[in-house]
């Protein structure tokens, strides 16, 4: 900035054109030599404050940092900052069996590890060219749509909780015990279940899985009508979302946000239906869209997509077939306790399952599946080895995530809290 | 645009093309707005490091993944470049996504897009050294020495070429 010196005598204004002599003004009157560099006195229509969000913030769903740009209270610019949870699952999966990443997977989208297992074993089938018996594909089904509902859950009780709804929260964890139960009951174990794994599944259903599914079908829907009672049309909701954190299809697309962020800005693009996996076609159900692109529409395509899924979670249970969960294929498969005490060639299998794991053929293959928070993919490189080669994971939050700076551009800060909460992200799946 | 194809491969039922590196972002924006192909989601990139190549084959195929909504399909573009040059034009004027996951690719496996506005490290710290998703950096592992592999337990600068972590 040129030195200016401010003119003489009192009562002078200065020329009205030339905003600079106001601050050499400024300058003079808290003694500031004008020629000093590191005092940097810009115009006030273009101050911005840096706030600094996170990364141990509760509206930030884990750990993520959001530098923000501020204008008053208007978001100017922001920009995430994340890795925080980076826990180099990629670089592990080099050095571990197939089966052995399963519980890895587990681990990156930890509000719907079977939906990782899933995407994970369906890439690694693809690979090996191998097919799941239909019981075993509708018990996957049901688990990920369980899944689905528990990660739903959890997101809307704590995006109300994020705008100040403090009752839903407490509803929707009552109700996600249920499925956690279940997740128990099959598994063994509460969330990091591990379920699902190439081949088939960990072993068949016992016979409590019935009732607790069928519970979950009667009381369920009822259960999103009283959520949808407290807020849907509840006035402050409406006033805090409605035409909030918008994004266009276009945008959306552009950026590669999949699942309700790309379904809320009215794009039907569901890959349960665009590209059937694991017997999805056998069901019907419907893809809720948005029409607005917006934080409003985003929470009514979650909804609605809860109750799509007990509609197959319905479905499926009507129609379990009977007959194997996993696949007969031993070299990939392992061999019934059965089988086991009365065949060599089983023991050795079994030996050579457990001790070396399974060979795949050498390829590349990309597989994909519809998470509750988009388009989950798994490309895995083989060098023909027992363990992936490389294996990318193709994270639908982080895709999401980063349109986050696209849609808060020009809205209030206390609205970034819920355009986070519309996104749903999982850190764990953002940074891997 | 066949001058930009290199050659096409088909396996798994996925067509695999690979890309002259100079034809890229021509090749990608055709894709993109070709009323035949219209593939306008970027679903990520990402590199494969392949170490044990010939030393005058390229080291690292960079892959891209476009998913076209309208013919609900996906296709796998794949440049090749070299450990001495590993340089790919930035396609995040043609899919704004692309601006994170090239960060991403830079950080892990240290391929450089150039012309990206921003290209720093985004999942590792902004002071780590090394690109953890080549083959050759070794992840984990406390060198143990035994008599077997004795050489573990030397320092970095003593280690013999070519073993993961030597320093020559």
């Amino acid at each position: 900035m040129a030195a200016v010196l401010p003119p003489s005598g009192p009562g002078l204004p200065p020329p009205p054109e030339e905003t600079e002599d106001v601050y050499s003004l400024a300058r003079a009157a808290i003694g500031v030599p004008s020629d000093l560099d590191a005092v940097e006195l810009v115009q006030i229509g273009e101050q911005t404050m840096e706030l600094n969000m996170g990364p141990q913030h509760p509206s930030t769903h884990g750990v993520l940092r959001l530098v923000l740009d501020l204008d008053g209270e208007v978001v100017r610019e922001c920009r995430p900052d994340i890795g925080f949870l980076h826990t180099g699952f990629e670089k592990s999966f080099e050095s571990h069996t197939y089966q052995q990443c399963i519980p890895l997977t587990d681990r990156m989208d930890y509000l719907a590890p079977p939906i990782n297992n899933f995407g994970f074993s369906l890439a690694v089938e693809k690979l090996l060219g191998i097919d799941v018996p239909l019981r075993g594909q509708y018990i996957r089904v049901i688990m990920c749509e369980l899944a689905r509902i528990g990660s739903h859950l959890i997101w809307f009780g704590t995006h109300a909780l994020d705008l100040g709804a403090t009752t839903p929260f407490l509803y929707a964890w009552r109700e996600r015990e249920h499925i956690l139960d279940i997740n128990e009951l099959v598994s063994g174990v509460r969330m990091m279940t591990s379920y699902i794994r190439v081949g088939g599944l960990m072993a068949d259903v016992p016979d409590e899985f019935g009732g607790m599914v069928e519970q979950v079908i009667t009381t369920f829907p009822k259960r999103i009508d009283e959520y949808e009672l407290l807020i849907t049309n509840n006035p402050i909701w409406v006033e805090r979302t409605k035409g909030l954190g918008v994004i266009t299809a276009e945008g959306a697309m552009s950026y590669g946000a999949s699942g309700p962020v790309l379904r809320g800005s009215g794009v039907a693009y569901d890959l349960r239906k665009a590209q059937p996996y694991s017997s999805y076609d056998h069901f019907t159900f419907d893809i809720p869209v948005g029409t607005h692109g917006d934080v409003y529409d985003r929470y009514l395509c979650r909804m609605q997509e809860m109750r799509e899924s007990v509609r197959i979670i319905d479905q499926a249970y009507r129609n379990l077939p009977d007959g194997p969960v996993n696949t007969t294929d031993r070299k990939v498969a392992l061999p019934t306790r059965n089988e086991i005490n009365t065949s060599m060639e089983a023991l050795i299998h079994h030996f050579k399952l457990v001790t070396e794991g399974f060979h795949t053929p050498k390829g590349q293959v990309y597989s994909a599946v519809e998470s509750p928070r988009g388009e989950l993919g798994f490309y895995i490189v083989s060098d023909g080895g027992n363990v992936p080669y490389r294996c990318k994971v193709r994270a639908p939050s982080f895709s999401n995530l980063s349109a986050l700076p696209h849609m808060v551009r020009g809205e209030l800060i206390a609205d970034v809290v819920a355009v986070i909460g519309s996104i749903d992200i999982v850190l764990g799946d953002v940074d891997r | 645009m066949p001058e930009a194809v290199v050659r096409r491969e088909e396996a798994f039922g996925e067509e695999t093309v690979y890309v002259a590196r100079e034809h890229l972002v021509a090749a990608a924006t055709l894709l993109r707005d070709d009323n035949d192909a219209l593939y306008r989601m970027a679903l990520y990139v990402t590199a494969v490091d392949f170490p044990d190549r010939e030393p005058e084959e390229p080291r690292f195929d960079v892959v891209y993944q476009l998913r076209s909504l309208m013919y609900n399909d996906v296709c796998r573009l794949v440049v090749q470049v070299t450990e001495n040059d590993p340089h790919v034009p930035t396609l995040e004027k043609v899919f704004a996504g692309m601006d994170w996951h090239e960060r991403e690719c830079y950080d892990l496996l240290g391929i450089i897009f150039d012309g990206h506005h921003d290209l720093r490290r985004i999942l590792m710290p902004d002071d780590w050294e090394g690109h953890p998703l080549r083959r050759d950096y070794v992840s984990f592992g406390e060198p143990v020495a035994f008599t077997h592999n004795i050489e573990w337990a030397l320092p970095a600068q003593e280690r013999p070429p070519g073993m993961p972590g030597s320093a020559r």
